[in-house]
């Protein structure tokens, strides 16, 4: 028997007239992993994580958690699954502990005031319990909204774009956090399009466009499948750099002011390196850059994405 | 120039996309006026209805009826002079009728004459509790005093007294004020609550956050029916206990009240539920549960009888579910009329049902 905690095949999601969410998608999480759902906004990531919760019905396929039919029997399995939902807003007039006190109750629990504490302190907040929710920061409002998903202890935990609108640090703390919960065995299904955000956490991506899985792997295999090479970065050295190293037969592309050099094989790079240390050049810095799953996207879909809005 | 400009469009559309912005700015003044221009004019048919009894049919009594009549606001009707005045006024289910005594002229006779104990003394007879007979009494006692001074420039030659039906014993307008004020704090915080929090619910995703938790819609819906009915019971107590505290109401607190308090909740939040579920966000549910809830307020006999108000607005409030929860507060707490008060229970009960129903099937806490 699989150990995969969820399972999803050939689901498809459409809406009339002829708008596809999710276009056949076939995946599935092993335990005690994070799974990445990677895509701009519109990608059918939300919609998939909706079908797993239990709260939209698919138009076909089979999406199974825990063994069990979503569709047919979420009930048996709701105290096993957290949730995260996107753009996640707590009860404004609940301070933390309350909410999450008021949550353990709807998945009947008790939880005493120690265990609240100690769940605050976990997610970080500890001194914000006097607090009203509405007074929270985005980034403890999202916190806030962990605790809850967490309450019930589950085995699987789904994270709709847990760092949406939050600022770098805020994501940063975050990220802490999703890794801790990872830490302590429970299987993570994230969404999220921020490239950065999968490649730090997911042990898992699928990258998906208008309602498909284009490619997937963990993000090492991604990078090594469709990155194509490690980048020589000539700081400032412009369109003048760009000629003088392109006379010299070495390929090179111009980016943002910057002269980007591609060594596709590693062995190659101190060749390259002395060729361009021949070269006169007016740069401010100069560094090797290992490819990215932003590299990746670059490649896959043809489009960079900023905000999961994809750039024309 | 181009920037105020720019800024009046832009604030102007933002205003004009804001649903309460509109209600409050639009709706609302023009509800009112209708409501009040109905209330009070009428289209000129809003009358004054005065029953009048004339026992005596004497010189007197003829000429003060001819005041009566010539008096333009009062829609008089005359009560045969054969008929048991008492009965007639049970029949016709009247708040007040008004009796000249047989011996109006006589004694109006003695005493001009200087007879200084006589006097013509017409009856007054209805139930105090309500606005009719607060406005027939001044009525009553404006043209006797115009009527004695015409007489005599001396003593009052003619008076009135009051007399109050037995079963309504020591009754104000506060005692018909009071259900009308339960019933409108049922309303009230049921209705308008319930449909914004739906939509609030509905437009932060609340319902598909408690979707995945295992509490149930209908354990929702019975957990703010029970919040609610408490609340609205302790809220009765405690204006009951402030009304007879300041002004010496007599009416009850009767069992039946605390079911209709229950039953009230039920309806008005079911209601909402319905509303709260069609609106797209809470702006628009705050003009939706005011346009549903202002005219209830104003038509459903709160504040105003609606014997006194025109025949159409009397038919349109039969159609609110307030006027149902009113009536049937008063007859267990005023009349003590129980057979009155099961009926409009009843009704209140049916409507809730109803409105339950359409609610919970048009409420979705899950997408499609």
């Amino acid at each position: 028997m699989s150990d995969d905690i969820v399972r999803v095949e050939e689901l498809k999601k459409y809406y009339p007239p002829d708008i596809k969410a999710v276009d056949g998608v076939s995946f599935s999480i092993p335990s005690k992993q994070i799974f990445s759902l990677l895509g701009p906004n519109g990608a059918g990531k939300t919609t998939i994580v909706e079908i797993l919760e239990g709260l939209r019905t698919p138009t076909s396929g089979t999406a199974t958690v825990f063994g069990v039919d979503v569709h047919k029997d979420y009930d048996s399995i709701r105290k096993r699954v957290g949730i995260l939902p996107q753009n996640f807003e707590p009860f404004d007039l609940l301070k933390p502990p309350e909410a999450v006190e008021y949550w353990a109750r709807l998945y009947d629990m008790k939880v005493s005031k120690s265990e609240v504490s100690s769940l605050m302190d976990r997610v970080g907040l500890a001194d914000r319990k006097s607090s009203m929710s509405k007074k929270l920061s985005g980034g403890e409002k999202r916190r806030l909204g962990i605790a809850l998903a967490v309450v019930n202890e589950p085995e699987l935990l789904f994270l709709d774009e847990p760092t949406t609108g939050l600022d770098p640090k805020a994501r940063r703390d975050l990220w802490k956090l999703i890794d801790e919960i990872r830490r302590k065995g429970t299987t993570v299904l994230l969404t999220t399009h921020y490239l950065d955000e999968a490649e730090k956490l997911a042990d898992d991506v699928a990258i998906m466009l208008k309602g498909k899985v284009i490619t997937r792997g963990s993000p090492e295999e991604l990078i090594s499948r469709h990155g194509k090479t490690t980048v020589v970065v000539l700081v400032g050295a412009g369109k003048e750099g760009l000629s003088e190293i392109s006379r010299r037969g070495i390929s090179a592309t111009e980016e943002d002011g910057d002269v980007l050099v591609p060594v596709a094989d590693p062995a190659q790079m101190r060749i390259v390196l002395a060729k361009l240390a021949s070269i006169e050049l007016n740069v401010k810095d100069m560094y090797t850059r290992k490819q990215s799953l932003e590299d990746v996207f670059l490649n896959v879909v043809g489009s960079k994405m900023d905000e999961g809005v994809l750039a024309k | 120039m181009s920037r105020i400009l720019a800024d009046i469009v832009a604030f102007g559309k933002q205003y004009t996309r804001s649903g309460i912005s509109m209600f409050f700015a639009f709706a609302f003044p023009i509800i009112l006026i209708l409501i009040f221009g109905a209330i009070f004019t009428g289209s000129g048919d809003v009358k004054i209805a005065m029953h009048v009894q004339d026992l005596d049919e004497g010189p007197f009594s003829e000429a003060y009826m001819g005041i009566l009549r010539n008096i333009t606001v009062i829609d008089l009707t005359v009560i045969p002079s054969d008929a048991d005045f008492y009965e007639y006024f049970e029949s016709e289910d009247l708040n007040v009728a008004v009796m000249i005594p047989g011996d109006f002229s006589a004694q109006i006779g003695l005493a001009l004459t200087g007879n200084s104990s006589a006097a013509g003394t017409v009856l007054v007879y209805g139930d105090p509790s309500t606005t009719s007979y607060t406005t027939v009494t001044e009525i009553i006692d404006f043209t006797l005093t115009n009527m004695s001074q015409a007489l005599t420039s001396t003593t009052p030659v003619v008076g009135f007294r009051t007399e109050i039906p037995e079963n309504l014993g020591g009754l104000t307008f506060m005692d018909f004020f009071l259900p009308g004020i339960v019933g409108l704090v049922v309303m009230t915080n049921t209705l308008y609550t319930i449909t914004s929090i739906c939509a609030e619910y509905k437009t932060r995703s609340y319902f598909k956050l408690l979707a995945t938790t295992r509490l149930r819609k209908h354990e929702w819906l019975l957990s703010k029916f029970m919040f609610y009915t408490v609340l609205l019971v302790a809220s009765m107590l405690l204006t009951f206990a402030v009304g007879q505290a300041a002004f010496d109401m007599t009416s009850t607190l009767t069992p039946l009240a605390f079911v209709f308090i229950a039953a009230g909740a039920f309806l008005f939040l079911s209601m909402g539920m319905l509303l709260g579920s069609i609106v797209r966000d809470p702006e628009s549910a705050a003009a939706v549960a005011n346009a549903v809830g202002f005219p209830m307020m104003f038509l459903s006999g709160i504040f105003f009888e609606l014997e006194s108000m025109p025949g159409y607005i009397q038919a349109i409030s039969k159609v609110f579910p307030l006027t149902y929860f009113n009536d049937g507060l008063r007859a267990t707490m005023i009349e003590g009329d129980m057979n009155t008060a099961l009926v409009n229970l009843g009704i209140v009960a049916v409507m809730g049902l109803v409105f339950f129903v359409l609610g919970s099937k048009v409420m979705s806490w899950k997408e499609r």
